[in-house]
């Protein structure tokens, strides 16, 4: 397994926590609700880019930035981030509240993004259509299929608590952030929306608008899945998202052989 | 009620028992086949004027036991020479198939008929694995996954793609798509408690034929009921359909004889390369979830086998008889099963096409007046 190391780095607002992991092309992934997870995806990225996973102001343990309170200011703070550590434009991963957060740092810095990845991407619901439920075991039943496969490190349950009550600080829109949708067409980057097929917390209704809107987006689902993809599914997520990262459109053409005795 | 002619378009020109798989196609006779299909389709385009509210099909491969590799030809043949009674191919064997394939035909001859299709999503019965190599002991992942595609190929607003175990597509967007909406009413073979489950879940018409006794069918409908209620959904009776044998004739005497004839090729010429097939596929793999399922699959064709006509008829299982007693036995099995859908198979081995045509034409006139408002 890949050991991210651990870094920080001065911005206008304040210290920003963040992880390194592996060499190649500069890869950021911004983590969902509950926290960085070190999954067998990252894992896997990681030994082919130069992942780097900051830590959003709050979450994790890491301390606020007091003038950062909104998504937008969020993604302006994820621009200078990538600025200053990655210095141009690079491919873009969200997971959920991560997603979020890449579609308004698309929208806002289009210069910085080059390929955008948005796992079950939260920001698009429609009301009364999926949600986050507030007991901790109905939470968990909506987010893993498979709990069997959690890595065993897993952070405590409070941190993850914690982590979520910081949503509300930055005015995390619970169904659909009009002000964001109606951006959403001038993104012009090529993205790529994943979704489980059993994901109940975003619905498909979600990734169905998302997908209308972008002018240049692949919409994926990933079958025996719940809401946290990477966990369920390891395996086929990567298949896609690393196809996808290394060929662009060309993720498209199978590439290999079907042929079992060639 | 409603009614669906059914029929297995199958070899009639044997003069051998067989137990053997596959059965040789040295005996095939492409001359007497074309004869056959021409026979078959005008057979199932004249039950539109019968009354018949479906006219079915469905698919089989590497036997005389019923001639359709692919059904969708035979509803291709029926969408512009039948007007009113739905075209139900009962069905395309999922994981047999490319499921964009089936969701791509199915979704044609739903337009082709103006939206007449009762689309079969079936899993197969178990020789079916050998004639496409699909390991058997995977049929119950790739029906549920395929399934699933395939209403997501007929449903989707916008171009997808499917990352799965079995199967992955990177874009899918067919043309055309259904023209029934949301899609067209699916049917789903519910023999065990575990496709009763999935028929279930599926909202789909659970379909039951070739039933050993009418308590056993009624076991299946009382588990698919309870898992429609758990999935947050109340079947109505035209979600349950119940399959059977049939010939109708002016006497009792005359149908029990004409069936007799044709079930005695059934059981031993048509049934007999399956029965080897079928031995070897449940011996030697997990096609069934578990040894419950699989033992009770076994029995219930092995009770069926053994049983005389009239123990069958006795026990509600096969409709034969005049006009009149076919109204009764219906009345019986509906009483029983409290079904909405009664499919006909009606050319059972070797009963004669005239025969057949002459039953249809009892039915309308005879049989479903006293039965369409059951």
């Amino acid at each position: 397994m890949t050991q991210p190391r651990a870094s920080r780095i001065a911005l206008s607002s304040g210290e920003l926590s963040y992880f390194a992991a592996g060499e190649g092309r500069p890869l950021v992934y911004l983590h969902p609700a509950g926290g960085v997870r070190w999954t067998k995806v990252l894992d896997e990225l990681a030994k082919s880019f130069k992942l780097l996973v900051p830590i959003t102001p709050g979450f994790d343990g890491a301390p606020a930035h007091p003038s950062v309170k909104s998504m937008k200011a969020l993604a302006a703070l994820s621009g200078e981030f990538v600025e200053k550590t990655v210095g141009g434009p690079c491919d873009v991963i969200g997971c959920s509240f991560g997603a979020y957060l890449a579609v308004w740092l698309a929208a806002q810095r289009p210069g910085l993004v080059d390929h955008l990845v948005l796992e079950c991407p939260a920001g698009f619901r429609p009301k009364a259509h999926g949600g986050r439920p507030a007991d901790a075991s109905e939470l968990h039943k909506l987010l893993f299929l498979h709990p069997e496969k959690l890595p065993p490190e897993e952070k405590p349950a409070d941190m993850e608590a914690a982590n979520r009550k910081m949503l509300p600080h930055y005015g995390y829109a619970q169904d659909t952030d009009e002000e964001l949708l109606a951006l959403v067409p001038s993104i012009d980057k090529l993205t790529l929306i994943l979704h489980g097929t059993a994901d109940r917390m975003i619905p498909r209704e979600s990734v169905q608008l998302l997908k209308s809107r972008l002018p240049h987006a692949y919409l994926v689902y990933v079958w025996d899945a719940a809401h946290a993809i990477e966990v369920d599914q390891p395996e086929r997520v990567l298949a896609v998202l690393t196809s996808f990262l290394q060929r662009s459109e060309g993720f498209m053409v199978n590439w290999g052989t079907l042929a079992v005795n060639p | 009620m409603k009614f669906s002619f059914f029929h297995l378009m199958p070899y009639t020109h044997l003069e051998l028992e067989s137990h053997e798989w596959p059965f040789p196609n040295r005996y095939f006779d492409p001359a007497k086949a074309s004869a056959l299909y021409r026979t078959y389709v005008e057979s199932m385009i004249h039950a539109d004027s019968c009354g018949f509210d479906w006219i079915g099909c469905n698919e089989h491969h590497f036997s005389p036991y019923g001639m359709m590799a692919n059904p969708n030809l035979i509803g291709g043949a029926l969408a512009y020479s039948t007007r009113r009674a739905k075209i139900a191919i009962t069905g395309n064997l999922v994981p047999l198939n490319n499921p964009i394939r089936v969701a791509e035909e199915y979704a044609m001859l739903d337009c082709m008929t103006g939206g007449r299709l009762v689309a079969g999503l079936m899993r197969g019965i178990p020789h079916e694995y050998l004639a496409y190599n699909i390991p058997p002991g995977e049929s119950w992942e790739r029906q549920r996954e395929a399934v699933q595609l395939i209403l997501r190929a007929w449903t989707e607003p916008e171009p997808f793609g499917w990352e799965g175990k079995h199967y992955q597509y990177r874009q899918v967007s067919i043309w055309p798509k259904p023209m029934q909406k949301p899609h067209p009413p699916l049917v789903i073979s519910a023999s065990n408690a575990d496709s009763a489950r999935f028929a279930a879940e599926m909202r789909a018409t659970m379909g039951m034929v070739l039933l050993a006794d009418l308590p056993s069918g009624k076991e299946c409908i009382r588990v698919y009921r309870e898992a429609a209620r758990a999935s947050g959904w109340e079947p109505a009776p035209e979600n349950i359909l119940v399959g059977m044998h049939t010939c109708i004739a002016e006497t009792d005497a005359d149908a029990r004889r004409w069936l007799g004839q044709g079930l005695k090729y059934f059981d031993e010429v048509l049934m007999g390369g399956l029965q080897a097939s079928q031995r070897i596929v449940l011996q030697k793999t997990r096609y069934f979830e578990n040894e419950e399922s699989r033992d009770r699959w076994k029995s219930r064709l092995d009770k069926r086998r053994t049983l005389t006509l009239d123990e069958q008829i006795e026990r509600g299982t096969v409709l034969c008889g005049s006009p009149e007693t076919v109204v009764a036995q219906i009345r019986r099995v509906h009483g029983e099963l409290g079904h909405g859908v009664f499919n006909f198979t009606v050319k059972v081995g070797t009963l004669p096409d005239d025969v057949i045509r002459r039953g249809m034409e009892l039915f309308r006139d005879r049989v479903l007046p006293h039965v369409r408002n059951l």
